[in-house]
């Protein structure tokens, strides 16, 4: 009986011990569950001092590496979502996009997108750039001259900042020099690798909605890892682009390669067909001045003026007209219906139109078709277009 | 008292011989399950889904232009697996997982049959592994069947030589069917996940329907919870919240991350599962 009763009290103890190990268990689990949960708790790293002027220049002289890694672009800038704009639109709506690229260091690159269950690919191979759109399963062709002279003629940052933020924050950088402080505050470790945080804050005298850009520059590399664009009243980044994931050395060939699969759809398209870019393609039909985009300003208060094509005032006129003041009065799917759907009216001696307001700017389309944007309270774009 | 009666008279020189062979008594648990009929029912339905699927794409030619990976399948049947398992792992494999997970331990306390298991001469975290293994090697079977079956009716019916990826590119037949395996070995783990936590809750209860209702209620509610946009900080944590990324095996090269985050998350349930079962089992008084 004594022994029974020992025994019986070791497996008490072993079952004990037993619970106590498979607490742990759950413990550890619900603890790895948890840490899934929390951001990457980035410590800021120790890195040598180095001045504004010298970080510039190095990130000036530095060509970007081969790379693969993952861009992810945070956007709040609180723009309306633009029905039709296509791809254009889509990167522009709010929320958090990520996307993987590939370049080869020289001119190749790849950018792959992901919705879900399908997936945009761009290949660039030198030659040619080829878009893959899986849920269409088209493949649209362009020669290379053409969609690079379409990029460099785009108006909207933003736009292509995902493709290159390192392109975009060279850009950003020389040309706010002369209107902003240019410090370097602090070190962040972005993708894994120390920073340098390079702050362009605007001038006092600058009329704008900005707060400062924030350009996190590799500290090994002097490329441009992350572009944080910040906007008054707001602690948070208005737009945040960015690698979050990075790796530098050669890449495959074969990435930059496209073949079209078998049974896909292949176009070649004549002309670039969104309508969406219809401000910014200024050389090809403009009759003269008119069209040209005028920048009025310099720095941060810099205003873009610009008059649409008539085309794009009145397409879709057959829609039928609607009772208003002036000819231009017309419904459809151009800018202008978009205008008046998303802006609120607003009026004065330089005349009448819609003002579309978002955290990092503001843009104006009048009645007859002018257009006024930029990074500036709306106070400032009517000032330009009274001037204008 | 109970749980040494059968000791009692043995004498201690032999007393090795008092656990049962570890290997026999897997072996008549897993004999156990497979002779279950509702289990083999359920493996034969899941293998007519992919059939099913494909056959009504193949006549109607697919939804054109389409989202999703619907529309990637027309032609290019080596996807239509994947999609039978990302269409199968929201609901009818957990369910199945369930079920299983539900027979092997409330099922038994139900029967009467599992206190006969506890004064047995197997240690009860054997037992738990015991059970837990049957479970595995229904989610295996169940995942495997509906890869299986894609396969054969993609390449049969949906017909294809090779696959075309999310990205654009062709794969070669080899590494189309490795990427395949690779979505099946990745369902499978989330489904061990899901019957880790099945096989904790059957071990509380001896009613096997609160085990399926737990179960694939609480997916459902993880479900309605990753669509409420305010607690999207606390999606990571929700075992669903990565399983629409089984098509990343599909991108071109491989979309790791998602798939990464997602073992890693399965990996945390089943230790969370399992340690659970194999608490509340230890506890339980016979």
């Amino acid at each position: 009986m004594g022994i029974d009763r020992k025994e019986l009290e070791g497996n008490r103890m072993r079952r004990r011990n037993i619970a106590l190990t498979a607490s742990a268990g759950i413990a550890a689990g619900a603890l790895g569950l948890t840490s899934m949960t929390l951001p990457a708790g980035a410590q800021s790293p120790q890195l040598p001092q180095v001045s504004a002027n010298e970080l510039l220049a190095s990130v000036m002289e530095s060509d970007p590496p081969a790379l693969s890694g993952r861009i992810t672009v945070q956007n709040e800038l609180g723009l309306p979502a633009l029905p039709g704009a296509g791809e254009a639109g889509e990167l522009l709506s709010g929320g958090e996009k990520s996307m993987r690229v590939w370049y080869d260091g020289q001119q190749r690159q790849r950018i792959s997108m992901s919705d879900g269950s399908g997936e945009t690919t761009v290949v660039d191979d030198g030659n040619t750039v080829w878009k893959w759109d899986s849920a269409e399963r088209t493949v649209v062709k362009y020669p290379h001259g053409e969609s690079s002279r379409e990029d460099s003629g785009t108006e909207r940052p933003e736009a292509d900042a995902p493709a290159d933020p390192s392109e975009l924050a060279q850009r950003l950088v020389g040309k706010l020099r002369e209107t902003s402080t240019v410090q370097v505050d602090g070190t962040a470790s972005v993708a894994g690798r120390d920073a340098y945080e390079l702050v362009l804050t605007p001038k006092p005298n600058e009329r704008t909605k900005l707060r400062e850009v924030r350009i996190g520059v590799g500290a090994e590399t002097r490329i441009p890892l992350r572009v944080e664009v910040n906007a008054n009243g707001s602690s948070d980044p208005a737009l945040r682009a960015g690698f979050s994931e990075l790796s530098t050395g050669e890449q495959d060939a074969e990435l930059f390669q496209f073949t079209p699969p078998e049974n896909a759809k292949v176009r070649t398209p004549e002309k670039p067909e969104e309508q969406g870019s219809a401000p910014s393609r200024e050389g090809d039909s403009g009759p003269g001045d008119g069209n040209r985009p005028r920048i009025e300003g310099t720095g941060w208060d810099t205003v873009v003026l610009s008059r649409l094509p008539e085309s794009a005032m009145r397409s879709s006129t057959g829609d039928g007209e609607r009772s208003g003041p002036g000819a231009a009065e017309t419904g459809g799917t151009g800018v202008r219906a978009m205008a008046e759907r998303m802006g609120s009216p607003v009026s004065g001696s330089w005349g009448h139109g819609w003002v579309i307001n978002t955290s990092v700017g503001s843009a104006v389309l009048t009645s007859d078709g002018r257009v006024a944007a930029g990074a500036v309270p709306q106070q400032v774009l009517i000032e330009a277009l009274r001037d204008s | 008292m109970t749980g040494t009666a059968s000791r009692v008279e043995l004498p201690s020189g032999i007393r090795q011989r008092t656990s049962a062979p570890f290997g026999r008594v897997v072996s008549s648990e897993l004999s156990w399950i497979l002779h279950r009929p509702r289990n083999l029912l359920a493996l034969l339905g899941l293998a007519l889904i992919p059939v099913l699927i494909g056959t009504v794409l193949a006549i109607t030619g697919g939804p054109s232009g389409g989202t999703g990976l619907f529309s990637a399948v027309a032609g290019n049947g080596l996807v239509l697996p994947v999609l039978a398992l990302m269409l199968t792992q929201n609901l009818l494999l957990p369910l199945i997982t369930a079920m299983v997970a539900a027979d092997g331990l409330a099922g038994e306390a139900a029967n009467g049959t599992l206190r006969g298991l506890l004064l047995a001469p197997i240690g009860r975290v054997r037992l738990v592994v015991v059970k837990a293994l049957g479970v595995l090697l229904m989610v295996v079977l169940a995942v495997g069947v509906v890869a299986l079956s894609g396969v054969l009716t993609g390449l049969l019916i949906v017909g294809s030589d090779g696959l075309v990826t999310l990205s654009g590119t062709t794969l070669p037949l080899g590494e189309a069917l490795g990427r395949v395996a690779l979505a099946t070995a990745w369902c499978a783990v989330q489904m061990a996940a899901v019957g880790a936590v099945a096989l904790a809750i059957s071990a509380t209860t001896e009613h096997s329907l609160l085990v399926l209702i737990a179960t694939v209620g609480g997916l459902i509610v993880f479900g309605v919870l990753e669509a409420i946009p305010s607690l999207e900080w606390l999606k990571p944590i929700f075992i669903t919240a990565d399983w629409y990324s089984i098509s990343d095996v599909l991108s071109d090269p491989i979309r790791w991350n998602n798939l990464v985050d997602g073992l890693w998350r399965a990996g945390c349930y089943t230790l969370v599962g399992f340690s659970a079962a194999v608490a509340r089992m230890a506890t339980k008084d016979t």
